[in-house]
């Protein structure tokens, strides 16, 4: 039997506390992976964007849009096999004021753009010749209870009035895509129709896709130069930029979760070497005996420390098994309700390991010092508490 | 009852256990604290911008002065509403302002958005909170602009442009404050050098009257909504800026919380193992007390006592720790306007209170069940030592 053996099993001497320290622990290393996974869900989340896509918006400000025309100029720039274009509607869903839609007029091409958002061909077909027809997500229509064919209204926020549109068909995507699957898109015709004088003849972002995406900064930066001397410049970029563009402010929300899964870190330590300092405290008298039975200090010290990483790590074991099925869960409701930023959210493995690492080193560190401590008790003072 | 100075020495006696507990829930307090007194900056900051004799009038669906229009005619016809105070010269007081977002470099790297007001000459005057700080005001109808003391942080000052179109910047030749209100994150210039670059022309985004009184309001909503024509909304200045905060307000107090109940469990837990091992260690002692005459109920209340004032310790840490955040001026996202929004954490007495009322209900948590195990020792079996 090794030192380091004998050390394990010593954790379960006192087993209330160990079981109360592990728990303790894994709480405290789910609450670690969660804060992880919502910061790498939000800064590499879109790893699997399409690197062939570009967004082209005003470089001033994202509330004024681009004339038409500037479509047809960007179709022309060398590289760029498709481009399309779509305004944000927004709009409030009647039944439920508080439902956030993501609802985008959009030029017939739009999923040219998408191609990994799938709609059935029967059903574009239909959409592309019906001018109330709109293709929504199939998240969005689970949860808004919409079913092909239904007619909706939605209550314009930007483009005043009271807007009537058909669903023609629903559109899916593989889970692991970047885009979102509870978009609303309807024709951008319909509303430059409807929209009243001054928001007429206007798109909101223009979205390509180049042939070659490693040239998509020279691609940029040829449709940037086409405007540069008209009355709206452009900033053509990356979506994941697009979104940084609009989203930039959240910095300050993200520095937050990042300095509270330093205090997990903090509470998983004190917890930790609370139990270890307790245990050592108690078994002074047999560090004493095995001291005076010729055990060097570094053998009471592997003890302690072999003890203390046996219980931190099977409690960020359990704390990892408790987060995968728990953020599971979370990010399917994420990746359903908060689409547009969160695309995917997935623990990844990356993070287990981490908080795997992470735990070994708080463990290591917690039973620093009552390791250092009980090494240099005097075999006399030791064995005295017996007496 | 037993001594309330035989909890505190055992606390003494056990000083390491005894600190390393209460810092666990120390932590989670302040957590608590800082999310808080988060949520109450970014609410201070929008509450310190309305002003209650005033009404806002907006597009009739438009979520916010973001995407809100109204014409020519429409401020008119909102100035001659009846309950709107006038001046001595017979002017209306209202302000009309266009608003819009722009994206700035920031110094720090990365890009920010930051809330452009189109004002009028006399803002100054409708608005008496705020004050140049630093420079003068604009002069109307140039492209000068000023900016609010907050945005000095991301690398604005005077003497600097923004570029609003090519070779077109806005000069900034002042900075102003507003007692730490919303406006400090804003850049205010011409209505109709910001309508040019943001084709804007012949709308604005929102008129802001001073009513006679506050109780004129009804009046007042009542005649700009009953016609068609207009197709405004109007609101009290409070309401339109409690609703704004909401959003931001919830989405912050819906995560803090959320994780906060999370690490709160952990320092519970953390809390009950070190009142369990102090139980399991004065088994004797608490033998001794029973033999003496205690009752199992003051046992357990003293127990739970020491618990509590273990977590008080804790809790008053967290909070004076969380109190030197308020030091500190940070910047969020606004999500009723997708722009930068800066505030202060802000504490109240409420919000400490609430604090070490979180820290007391822990500590009752943590030490419960180690106090009713207290409580049922056995008294002979306890002095035996078994």
């Amino acid at each position: 039997m090794t030192l380091v053996s004998i050390a394990a099993r010593n954790a379960l001497r006192n087993k209330f506390r160990t079981i109360m320290t592990v728990l303790g622990i894994a709480i405290a290393v789910l609450a670690f992976v969660t804060l992880r996974t919502i910061l790498h869900a939000w800064n590499v989340g879109l790893e699997s964007a399409a690197k062939d896509r570009l967004a082209t918006r005003a470089k001033v400000s994202f509330v004024i849009p681009l004339p038409k025309r500037y479509i047809d100029d960007v179709a022309a720039v060398p590289g760029v096999k498709i481009a399309s274009y779509a305004n944000y509607f927004g709009g409030q869903w009647p039944k439920d004021a508080n439902q956030s839609l993501a609802t985008m007029a959009a030029a017939d091409n739009i999923f040219d753009i998408y191609p990994e958002m799938s709609v059935a061909p029967a059903a574009l077909a239909q959409w592309k010749a019906d001018k109330k027809g709109a293709i929504i997500g199939d998240v969005l229509a689970k949860r808004l209870g919409i079913h092909v064919g239904d007619n909706v209204v939605l209550t314009g926020t930007i483009y005043p009035g009271d807007w009537e549109f058909t669903v023609d068909g629903l559109y899916t995507a593989p889970e692991q895509s970047a885009v979102d699957h509870s978009t609303f898109y309807f024709h951008w015709d319909y509303l430059n129709d409807g929209a009243p004088p001054h928001q007429k003849g206007f798109i909101g972002l223009i979205l390509t896709r180049v042939d070659d995406p490693s040239k998509s900064a020279a691609v940029s930066r040829a449709i940037d130069g086409i405007f540069d001397d008209r009355d709206v410049q452009t900033a053509t970029m990356s979506e994941r930029a697009m979104t940084n563009s609009f989203l930039g402010g959240i910095t300050a929300v993200l520095d937050a979760l990042d300095f509270i899964s330093i205090v997990t870190l903090l509470i998983m330590m004190l917890i930790l070497g609370n139990t270890v300092a307790m245990g050592v405290r108690e078994r002074t008298a047999e560090y004493g005996v095995l001291r005076a039975l010729g055990f060097d200090p570094w053998h009471v010290r592997t003890l302690i420390v072999a003890e203390t990483l046996t219980v931190s790590l099977g409690a960020a074991v359990l704390g990892c098994a408790m987060a995968y099925p728990l953020l599971g869960a979370v990010g399917r409701w994420f990746e359903e309700n908060m689409g547009q930023f969160f695309p995917t959210f997935r623990v990844t493995s990356v993070t287990l390991a981490v908080a795997l690492a992470l735990s070994v080193i708080v463990g290591g560190l917690a039973s620093l010092i009552p390791a250092l401590r009980a090494g240099r008790i005097q075999v006399t003072d030791a064995l005295r508490e017996i007496a | 009852m037993i001594p309330f100075a035989y909890n505190l020495r055992s606390l003494k006696v056990r000083k390491a256990t005894t600190a390393a507990g209460a810092l666990g829930l120390g932590l989670v307090v302040l957590v608590f604290a800082l999310v808080m007194m988060m949520v109450n900056g970014v609410e201070g900051a929008m509450r310190r911008a309305a002003d209650p004799r005033v009404a806002i009038v907006l597009r009739k669906g438009a979520s916010g002065e973001m995407d809100s229009w109204i014409d020519e005619a429409g401020v008119s016809l909102v100035g001659a509403a009846p309950g709107v105070s006038h001046a001595v010269d017979g002017r209306a007081a209202a302000v009309v302002e266009l608003v819009v977002s722009m994206l700035l470099d920031d110094p720090r790297g990365g890009q920010f958005n930051v809330t452009l007001r189109g004002v009028p000459e006399d803002v100054m005057t409708f608005r008496s909170t705020a004050a140049m700080v630093e420079g003068r005001p604009p002069r109307p109808g140039t492209d000068e602009a000023i900016i609010g003391q907050a945005l000095r942080a991301k690398g604005l000052a005077v003497g600097g442009a923004i570029e609003m179109r090519k070779n077109r910047p806005m000069r900034i030749v002042g900075v102003f404050e507003d007692e730490g209100s919303a406006f400090e994150s804003e850049i205010w210039g011409d209505t109709n050098v910001i309508r040019g670059t943001f084709g804007r022309q012949g709308i604005v985004s929102s008129v802001r009257v001073r009513l006679d009184s506050p109780g004129d309001f009804d009046r007042f909503k009542a005649s700009v909504e009953s016609n068609r024509q207009l197709n405004v909304a109007a609101m009290r200045d409070s309401e339109f800026y409690e609703k704004a905060s909401r959003g931001t307000a919830l989405f912050l107090s819906a995560m803090g919380f959320l994780i906060a109940a999370f690490l709160s469990i952990a320092a519970i837990i953390g809390a009950m193992i070190t009142m369990h091992a102090t139980v399991a260690q004065r088994r004797r002692e608490i033998g001794t007390l029973r033999a003496l005459g205690f009752s199992r109920r003051e046992i357990l209340a003293s127990f739970l006592l020491e618990s509590i004032v273990l977590a008080l310790m804790g809790g008053a840490t967290g909070t004076a720790v969380a109190l030197l955040a308020s030091l500190k001026r940070v910047t969020i996202i606004n999500l009723s306007t997708w722009s930068d929004l800066s505030f202060k954490f802000e504490p109240t007495p409420r919000i400490l209170v609430t604090a070490i009322v979180i820290a007391g209900v822990m500590g009752i948590l943590g030490g419960l069940f180690p106090a009713i195990r207290a409580a049922r020792v056995h008294p002979i079996q306890a002095m035996r030592g078994g």
